[in-house]
C-alpha cells in the first residue's frame, strides 16, 4: 500500500491506495501519527483508491477519527467504492463518520464546519 | 510448518497454514480462486475477507501449541461452507456472543464483519480448539 497526503484548498486529505488491512495498517498509522504531531487538526481521508479494509484498517479508522476529535478538529471520509461502503456499514461506522461520494462533497462538510485555522496565514493579520 | 493445501475432491479444498500473519492473504486468495471457480463469484470477496477474519482472531489471540490453523472449503451446491479451526486452548463464547462493540471501539469488529458478511456463523469452542462455521447460500 502507498499513502498519498496532500493539501488542497488549505486542508489535508490522505489517500491510502491499495488494501488497508493487518498488514498496511503500521504503515498508516505511522502517516497518521505524524501528522497529528504537525497539528493538522482536520482531515479528509479520500478512499476512492482504496481496494479492500479489514476489521484492523477499520480500527486504524476509528483510531484517526478520536485524534482528530480530541483536537477539534474535522475529519470527513470519501467513499465510491461500494464494497468499502458496505463494510463500513456492517459495523454502523457510517452511523459516527462523515462519509460523502466526492472530494468537493468532503471539503464542503470540513468548509462548512469551520474547524481549520491556518496559524501562518493569519499571522500577518494580527 | 509450511502451508499444505490439498484438493479432498473437486468440491473440497483443505489448507493447513502456519498460524502466522502472512498466512492470512494466503488463505484469503485461495478461498476468493476456489468461490470463483464455483459459481460464487458475487460473493467470493465476501467468504474470503470472513476467511481472513477468523484466521486473523486466531493468529492474535490463540495460536496453538501445534502452531496450525485450518481452512476447509467446500461446495455444498446451494451453499458454500467454510469452516476455519485450531486445536487451541478454546476461548469464552461469551465475549463474541454479547453485544456488538461500540462503533467507536479499536477492536472487536472481526465476528462482526463474518456474521454480516455470511449467512449462517456458528463457533464451537473447547478444550479441543475452536471452530468458526460459516455459510453462503448461492446467489439466484
Amino acid at each position: 500500500m502507498e499513502i498519498e497526503v496532500e493539501e488542497k484548498e488549505g486542508y489535508v486529505i490522505v489517500m491510502p491506495v491499495g488494501e488497508l488491512d493487518v498488514y498496511t495498517v503500521p504503515l498508516f498509522r505511522k502517516v497518521v501519527l505524524k501528522l497529528e504531531g504537525d497539528r493538522r487538526h482536520d482531515l479528509i481521508m479520500d478512499l476512492t483508491k482504496l481496494t479492500f479494509i479489514d476489521s484492523s484498517g477499520l480500527g486504524s479508522m476509528i483510531e484517526m477519527y478520536q485524534k482528530v476529535q480530541s483536537a477539534e478538529g474535522e475529519i470527513a471520509l470519501v467513499i465510491d467504492n461500494p464494497r468499502i461502503l458496505k463494510i463500513l456499514k456492517l459495523v454502523d461506522l457510517d452511523k459516527v463518520l462523515h462519509i460523502f461520494p466526492n472530494l468537493g462533497r468532503a471539503l464542503e462538510h470540513v468548509g462548512a464546519a469551520g474547524g481549520y485555522y491556518d496559524e501562518e496565514f493569519f499571522s500577518d493579520l494580527t | 510448518m509450511r502451508p499444505i493445501f490439498r484438493d479432498v475432491n473437486k468440491s473440497e479444498l483443505a489448507v493447513s497454514l502456519p498460524c502466522r500473519q502472512k498466512s492470512l492473504k494466503r488463505a484469503r486468495w485461495v478461498v476468493k480462486k476456489f468461490a470463483r471457480r464455483h459459481g460464487f463469484e458475487a460473493d467470493a470477496e465476501d467468504m474470503a475477507l470472513a476467511t481472513q477474519e477468523a484466521l486473523k482472531n486466531i493468529v492474535q489471540y490463540a495460536c496453538p501449541v501445534d502452531d496450525s490453523m485450518h481452512v476447509t472449503v467446500t461446495d455444498a451446491g446451494d451453499r458454500m461452507v467454510i469452516e476455519v479451526l485450531d486445536k487451541g486452548t478454546g476461548f469464552d463464547l461469551g465475549a463474541i456472543e454479547g453485544t456488538p462493540p461500540s462503533p467507536m471501539a479499536l477492536h472487536g469488529r472481526g465476528i462482526q464483519i463474518i456474521r454480516g458478511l455470511m449467512d449462517k456463523v456458528v463457533v464451537e469452542s473447547g478444550r479441543g480448539g475452536t471452530v468458526v462455521h460459516m455459510e453462503k447460500m448461492r446467489a439466484r
